[in-house]
């Protein structure tokens, strides 16, 4: 595919009278590992959700991988998991009924999704948890699910707003493997996450935000420059954006 | 059409109310059996037959749509407001389903409920003698057109209540009430003549009078109204909830 894997143009999400995203335009290329960052109440989840369905925008348009995601939902909705910053799940149901049904929405033949389901409980070591319900799970073993249930439809782009939050120093390290993995098979990944190093780990791309706009974007490098670490450029957009500086 | 999705999420819905049998199914047997045998065995020997019909046999419509207006309407109100409060609703608002396919889905999980819920009450009638059939497909239509009005009723209250009082407010303060006032237990010759007056004007009163007029041959309306004023408000009711979630109010922020 030659689009981007996601394009963003001029989104405008107000919540009543607070704008949370202020004419936003982003481009994300296929196989991309693209970090999106900016501190609590930027705009990344507004801008997340407005690209899933969780949220409608009030102006822009948005495609993923050409596909308009108002116009031609179902098809960008299937491009497109998310691995939320919430538990949104029934916590009463078990991981394996949660990626069977999820696989099902996502209009998967019960062959097909049963054969993904085993595969992604393999994946990421749940086998043995299947059948417990998800309340009973750990931290960690949760945030799996999460992510099992974010491919069980093999999506194109992978959006993971802040998949380590919570999570101990060791399954953070084991999340990177299995998300370094996933960009090396071919997914585009859009992650947004309070935790520095891990971007700076992960993605070869970054966009920084700031009071709903972009308030920088560009290759990794660009803002790790004069040996600069990506917290100090972070930091000081930071403060310009609460300054009000950024345009 | 996504068929699968639209198969899942029923599937999904039935798994709602059948996980919690108890809450969902058992509760309302129990009281139906309670109703049957409280009018049937205590009261009904006392009354006279009313139309013809012995008592129980005159009550037992109300006692049957009662459960399963109550079993509609929870479905859906319970299942579309816990799915906004844990926010597991963002599981479906993120899957390729159209709106009209969340709305079938939801209102089938309220049809197979409210059938699963008569069913089992019409057994426990027949054992009872108090159950009489008169019109079969006027009674299926009847029970269909009522699972899926108080279904839609339930998505609206779902929609609407930000808390669990809210979702309780609608079936406390409305629809028990209008049932009750709608003849549910009694015949609308036992009302004081002011009372007559007021009921023509309760569509409830049409429902009820309906399934009656289908099981007893019974009947104090006029079918082709009563059949007119349920199609009518099923999709005068199946527009709002579409029209609302177009909107995505309440439901996509």
């Amino acid at each position: 595919m030659s689009q981007p894997a996601l394009q963003i143009n001029n989104l405008v999400k107000d919540y009543g009278k607070t704008r949370a995203v202020d004419g936003l335009s982003l481009e994300v290329q296929p196989g991309e590992f693209f970090g999106y960052l900016g501190p609590n109440g930027a705009g990344k989840t507004s801008t997340i959700h407005a690209v899933t369905g969780i949220a409608r925008f009030n102006e822009g348009t948005i495609r993923v991988f050409g596909r308009d995601v108002v116009k031609e939902y179902r098809d960008a909705r299937r491009l497109v998991g998310l691995s939320p910053q919430e538990f949104n799940v029934d916590i009463f149901a078990t991981p394996r009924l949660i990626l069977d049904i999820v696989g099902g929405y996502y209009g998967m033949a019960r062959a097909k999704r049963k054969e993904r389901t085993e595969m992604l409980l393999e994946r990421f070591d749940l086998a043995q948890h299947a059948e417990k319900e998800f309340r009973m799970l750990s931290g960690g073993l949760k945030r799996r699910v999460m992510l099992a249930r974010a491919l069980i439809h093999d999506p194109e782009l992978l959006i993971l707003d802040e998949p380590t939050a919570g999570v101990d120093v060791e399954l953070r390290r084991e999340l990177w493997v299995y998300l370094r993995e996933l960009n090396e098979e071919g997914k585009t990944i859009l992650l947004t996450s309070h935790y520095l190093e891990e971007v700076e780990l992960l993605c070869n791309r970054i966009a920084i935000i700031g009071g709903g706009k972009i308030a920088m974007i560009g290759d990794k490098k660009d803002f790790m420059k004069n040996g600069k670490r990506l917290e100090d450029t972070y930091m000081e957009i930071a403060n310009r954006s609460k300054e009000g500086k950024v345009k | 059409m996504n068929w699968i999705g639209l198969y899942t999420f029923v599937w999904r819905e039935v798994q709602r109310f059948t996980r919690v049998s108890i809450q969902t199914l058992v509760t309302p047997w129990i009281s139906a059996l309670l109703f049957i045998f409280v009018f049937g065995s205590v009261v009904g020997q006392r009354i006279d037959t009313i139309g013809g019909v012995p008592y129980i046999t005159f009550v037992f419509p109300g006692i049957l749509i009662m459960n399963v207006i109550s079993s509609a309407f929870s479905q859906t109100s319970s299942s579309l407001y816990f799915q906004r409060f844990a926010r597991h609703i963002e599981e479906i608002l993120v899957a390729p389903l159209s709106h009209l396919e969340m709305i079938l889905g939801y209102i089938a999980g309220a049809l197979a409920r409210g059938v699963v819920v008569g069913v089992g009450i019409v057994i426990i009638g027949i054992f009872f003698g108090a159950v009489a059939m008169y019109n079969v497909p006027l009674f299926v239509f009847y029970m269909v057109m009522i699972s899926v009005v108080f279904g839609l009723i339930g998505l609206l209250v779902g929609l609407w209540s930000d808390g669990f009082e809210q979702l309780a407010l609608l079936n406390t303060f409305v629809i028990m009430p209008l049932s009750f006032l709608g003849g549910m237990f009694n015949s609308i010759d036992m009302l004081p003549p002011i009372m007559q007056k007021v009921v023509v004007w309760n569509p409830f009163f049409y429902f009820i009078d309906g399934v009656r007029y289908s099981m007893t041959g019974i009947s104090e309306s006029h079918i082709g109204l009563g059949m007119s004023i349920i199609i009518i408000c099923s999709f005068a009711l199946g527009s709002l909830v579409w029209v609302l979630f177009e909107r995505g109010w309440r439901l996509r922020s």
